[in-house]
């Protein structure tokens, strides 16, 4: 017995692991659709949901179970085995890339060498369930959607690489908790200052990544219906959902973690740096984070749709080269020893 | 069987499954989705071999670029499968006998004779603190610099290559020009005219 | 534990399967690239399964170029399909016998 329990204690306590982070991870998804609608509706001088429990607390959760209950309609003439495993090939993605989040220097899954890399694969992975999910519904709609999203993931995803590339210069390493660690000091040694403009490049870049608004033509209600995923219904559309309010948040965190310090104190190197002292690394995570979540939720109530071509042009003519230019600029800071940052 | 054994199995069946697939399906788009499961699968495998930074590369690069490039093309292009197919079982002994030809013989050199356990010696697993990316770029940043700027160029070349040749200009069609809109100026379009009150009729 | 003729047996399966791809399918251009591709995957495998089992980093910086190479080839190989199909509307080998573009 002592035996078995030695051969499974490590899966063990990696399973309980991924519980612990998994659980949170959804249940913030489920809220941040509650607080999507809520801002929005704040913005937009109305009230949203507020009649579920109260305030409107439980409107997930009842959206949640009305969409279990619901039929999950496969089309005629469909290709139903890749109708079916489309949404599961657009979460599995989404979820994996948070094996390696670190949420404190040592609160972190797995902490391997090349996390942004494995990121970066992943997030890179997610177009597949989109060109399937189109492909596979035998839909115009939804074969156009597919095709818009595909085109565009893959636009974006060079200016985010190449973002990625400026922080890893300026950081030293492809390791997450040692970008986070080469930001200590203070709020200006942050990577949001020297590299600036990736930062900008890398949150625009990341929210045209996860289709959202102003970038969200692959749905473009008024233009194909619901884009790519229009054929579905039930709980293969809310897996939908969940992978892309999941990849939000992911892109969200990344962000925190590379452009704003992470974990760190923003209070950090100021006088009264000890007054915040007592409060959880994580718990300044997640106030970044949060801010991130509410810019993504700000510009879909403020800007309107892209045209298309403009979003090919700004990926391809504006991103692309702005990112070239600043990481010769990042490798320039670097080995000139630049202050406060690199020296 | 050890875990080690049974994943290099696992992954070892869904590769040549995969690969098989690939060469004998009847729509192109499925071939693709099966060599995207191919790769993913040989990264499995890579990082048995302890080859992280190669096996995320191969994910990122093949899985994430190049195959969605494939299965663009596949895709958008109009292509009737039926010719296409003729001939295929045809040469299916031919190809056969070829493929398994190449296959002796290959066993017969690779065999467990000559790169078994016992020939070469499994090495010792590295410890946590090993890091197969510091390594590479260990070595492709000195011994290898030559060759890795030459294969910045082939992927420049690569790039302007594909640009040329796919890039059509279509004057027919009617497209906007963004700096013309964007240099639009209030002059250019709002034009004020001066006159006089219109008077009451009647 | 996994010997280095595991892998090469996997990697030449790969092989001779590619090869019998190329047979199968030569009229289809689009499967010939892939074929192409699964053979360069399974030289890569042989080359980190080498790289591994003698202990030399030199083989995975290898496949670090045979990637790079294959991903360039790739891009043109498929943006030379578009073209010919945009100029024949078909991708049949068959029927690319004129030396006239």
């Amino acid at each position: 017995m002592a035996e078995f329990w030695e051969f499974i204690r490590e899966p063990f306590f990696i399973t309980l692991w991924i519980v612990a982070i998994l659980v949170p991870l959804l249940l913030g998804v489920a809220y941040l659709t509650y607080a999507e609608r809520k801002i929005i509706g704040y913005m937009q001088v109305r009230i949203g949901p507020n009649r579920v429990g109260p305030r409107g607390w439980l409107q997930p959760i009842a959206d949640a179970l009305k969409l279990l209950m619901k039929e999950i309609i496969v089309p005629q003439n469909s290709n139903r085995f890749l109708f079916l495993i489309a949404p599961m090939i657009s979460i599995a993605p989404a979820l994996a890339a948070w094996a390696v989040m670190p949420f404190t220097d040592r609160l972190v899954l797995a902490n391997i060498d090349a996390s942004l890399l494995y990121i970066l694969a992943l997030t890179s992975m997610g177009v597949y369930g989109v060109i399937i999910a189109g492909w596979a519904s035998n839909s115009k709609y939804a074969f156009l959607g597919a095709m818009r999203s595909a085109a565009q993931i893959v636009a974006y995803e060079i200016a985010m690489g190449f973002a990625l590339v400026g922080v890893l210069i300026a950081g030293g390493s492809l390791n997450l908790v040692d970008i986070v660690q080469a930001q200590q000091g203070s709020l200006v040694h942050w990577f949001w200052l020297p590299l600036f403009p990736l930062f900008l490049v890398y949150f625009i870049s990341g929210v045209a990544e996860t289709n959202r608004a102003p970038f969200d033509v692959a749905e473009g209600e008024s233009e194909i219906v619901a884009g790519f995923h229009v054929e579905y219904s039930g709980m293969a559309f809310a897996v939908f959902f969940l992978a892309e309010y999941a990849n939000m948040i992911l892109i969200a965190a990344l962000a925190a973690l590379m452009f704003l310090g992470g974990w760190l104190s923003p209070f950090e190197g100021t006088w009264f740096e000890s007054w915040f002292a007592w409060v959880p690394g994580i718990f300044w995570l997640l106030v970044k984070t949060s801010l991130f979540l509410f810019c993504f939720l700000w510009f879909r109530a403020t800007f309107p749709r892209y045209r298309y071509d403009q979003i090919m042009r700004l990926g391809w003519k504006v991103f692309i080269p702005i990112t070239i230019v600043w990481i010769v600029v990042a490798g320039g800071l670097v080995v000139g020893e630049v202050g406060p940052w690199f020296n | 069987m050890g875990f080690e054994r049974f994943v290099f199995y696992v992954f070892a069946v869904i590769l040549v499954y995969a690969a098989a697939r690939v060469i004998t399906v009847r729509n192109p788009v499925h071939a693709v989705l099966h060599l995207v499961l191919a790769f993913f699968t040989c990264a499995g495998l890579w990082l048995l071999l302890e080859a992280e930074f190669l096996a995320i590369t191969l994910v990122l690069v093949y899985v994430g670029a190049v195959m969605v490039l494939f299965l663009f093309v596949v895709m958008m292009l109009d292509i009737n499968v039926s010719p296409l197919r003729e001939g295929f079982v045809k040469y299916l002994p031919m190809g056969f006998v070829v493929a398994l030809l190449i296959f002796a013989e290959m066993f017969m050199v690779l065999g467990v004779k000559n790169f078994g356990a016992q020939a070469v010696a499994i090495p010792e697993r590295h410890g946590a603190d090993y890091s197969n990316t510091r390594e590479i770029g260990n070595v492709l940043y000195t011994d290898y610099v030559y060759p890795f700027e030459i294969a910045s160029v082939i992927l420049l070349v690569a790039i302007i290559a594909a640009i040329a040749l796919t890039m059509r200009r279509r004057p027919d069609t009617r497209s906007q020009d963004p700096v013309a809109q964007v240099a639009v100026r209030r002059e250019d379009r709002v034009r004020l005219v001066k006159m006089k009150t219109e008077e009451k009729s009647g | 534990m996994i010997a280095l003729s595991d892998y090469l047996i996997l990697g030449a399966i790969l092989f001779g399967l590619s090869v019998a791809g190329i047979f199968l399918n030569r009229k289809n251009v689009i499967i010939l690239l892939m074929a192409i591709e699964l053979m360069l995957l399974a030289v890569n495998m042989n080359f980190i399964a080498f790289s591994y089992f003698l202990g030399d980093i030199a083989g995975q910086v290898f496949v670090f170029f045979i990637l790079t190479v294959a991903a360039a080839e790739a891009a043109i190989g498929l943006a030379i399909l578009v073209v010919l199909f945009r100029n024949r509307q078909t991708i049949n080998v068959d029927d690319l016998d004129t030396m006239k573009g």
